[in-house]
């Protein structure tokens, strides 16, 4: 091993576990809080369910409802984020934007992201749910990049055209992104790393994209 | 595809139907590939052998080896997450680059693909290294 795999790894989680119940972009802590404890009822909530298994998510009577904490549609999109991303649409995202703004959409998005790897992975290794932590007080940041505009996905991301798509989809929200990227890097990407097709550690690297491409296969994600 | 690249790097014969088709058996021609195949398909549907396919992937990688596979698909659990839900397009060398196997492997039918369709995301800026631009 040239690395700590397990210090890098668990150091990533413990780092994105704290992150989602701390104030975000526009989100306080008890916001981002409650979406990430949305995000676990989106694996067995009823509603979720029967729209994952009809042939449209839109032809299912009902809606989510708002909590103390989450508007309605806050909790909407946390929930067809969590139980299935594969079938969004971009009127969906517009119409959840038109509430929302762009800005909670995408720190939303990011949430349901991270809050899926971070409990994927206890999954994953058999340790089972961790507790949801205490939220933290303060206030959001409140900043939105001056540098984003339409690059072609649904939401404002970063115009500057040094990265693939996937390494700027949170850009419109720096706070967010940077947990994000934190998370991504430590249990993926591996910084400058990333660039050497021939990782020789515990897995080689064929061996890490393997589980990638069956992950994204079972997950239909077209990127 | 990075598995595909990487795989070539290695001398691998890469089989990326059975990598992608938890239908069909087999190691996709990498090394433990069976077994880091039955767990990553196992932890993301949160089946009943998941237990026993990391018991499996342990004996053949080892503990580090069942932590790395555990984080990989934490990641993409993630990263399907972000790509879906902010309608992110496939980059434009990606989606030349990748039509022919995208189509053969019916990637093609994701409900993402309609956020591709036309795509006109500027390329990113030209790189010495096209796989580390991913994420750096």
């Amino acid at each position: 091993m040239d690395d700590n795999a397990s210090h890098r790894v668990r150091s990533a989680i413990e780092f994105a576990r704290a992150a989602l119940v701390e104030p975000g972009d526009w989100l306080s802590g008890a916001q981002r809080r409650a979406a990430w404890m949305e995000c676990r009822d989106a694996r067995t909530n009823e509603l979720d369910e029967a729209r994952k298994a009809a042939i449209s998510p839109a032809a299912v009577d009902g809606a989510h409802t708002a909590t103390d904490e989450l508007s309605a549609e806050a909790v909407e999109v946390v929930h067809r984020v969590s139980s299935d991303p594969g079938r969004l649409t971009r009127a969906w995202a517009a119409e959840m934007m038109a509430v929302l703004g762009d800005a909670k959409y995408t720190e939303l998005v990011g949430i349901a992201a991270t809050a899926a790897a971070v409990d994927a992975f206890d999954h994953a290794i058999g340790a089972g749910e961790s507790p949801i932590p205490a939220s933290v007080d303060g206030a959001p940041a409140e900043e939105r990049p001056t540098d984003v505009g339409d690059v072609g996905a649904w939401v404002p991301q970063t115009l500057e055209a040094q990265n693939a798509n996937v390494s700027r989809t949170l850009s419109l929200v720096p706070v967010s992104n940077r947990a994000w990227r934190g998370l991504v890097d430590g249990l993926y990407s591996r910084g400058m790393e990333f660039g050497n097709l021939t990782w020789d550690r515990a897995l080689n690297r064929p061996q890490v994209e393997l589980v990638a491409a069956r992950t994204t296969a079972e997950l239909e994600c077209f990127y | 595809m990075l598995l595909s690249v990487s795989g070539e790097k290695y001398g691998y014969e890469v089989d990326l139907d059975v990598a992608m088709d938890s239908s069909l058996d087999g190691d996709a021609g990498v090394p433990h590939g069976v077994e880091l195949l039955a767990f990553a398909t196992a932890a993301n549907q949160r089946s009943a052998d998941l237990a026993a396919t990391r018991e499996a992937l342990r004996a053949a990688v080892g503990d580090e080896g069942v932590l790395e596979a555990a984080a990989t698909v934490a990641a993409f659990n993630g990263l399907v997450r972000v790509a879906d839900g902010t309608g992110i397009q496939l980059d434009p060398s990606m989606l030349s680059s990748t039509a022919d196997t995208r189509e053969a492997l019916g990637i093609e039918e994701f409900g993402g693909a309609a956020n591709s369709a036309g795509a006109a995301t500027a390329a990113r800026r030209s790189s010495d290294n096209e796989v580390l631009a991913l994420f750096d």
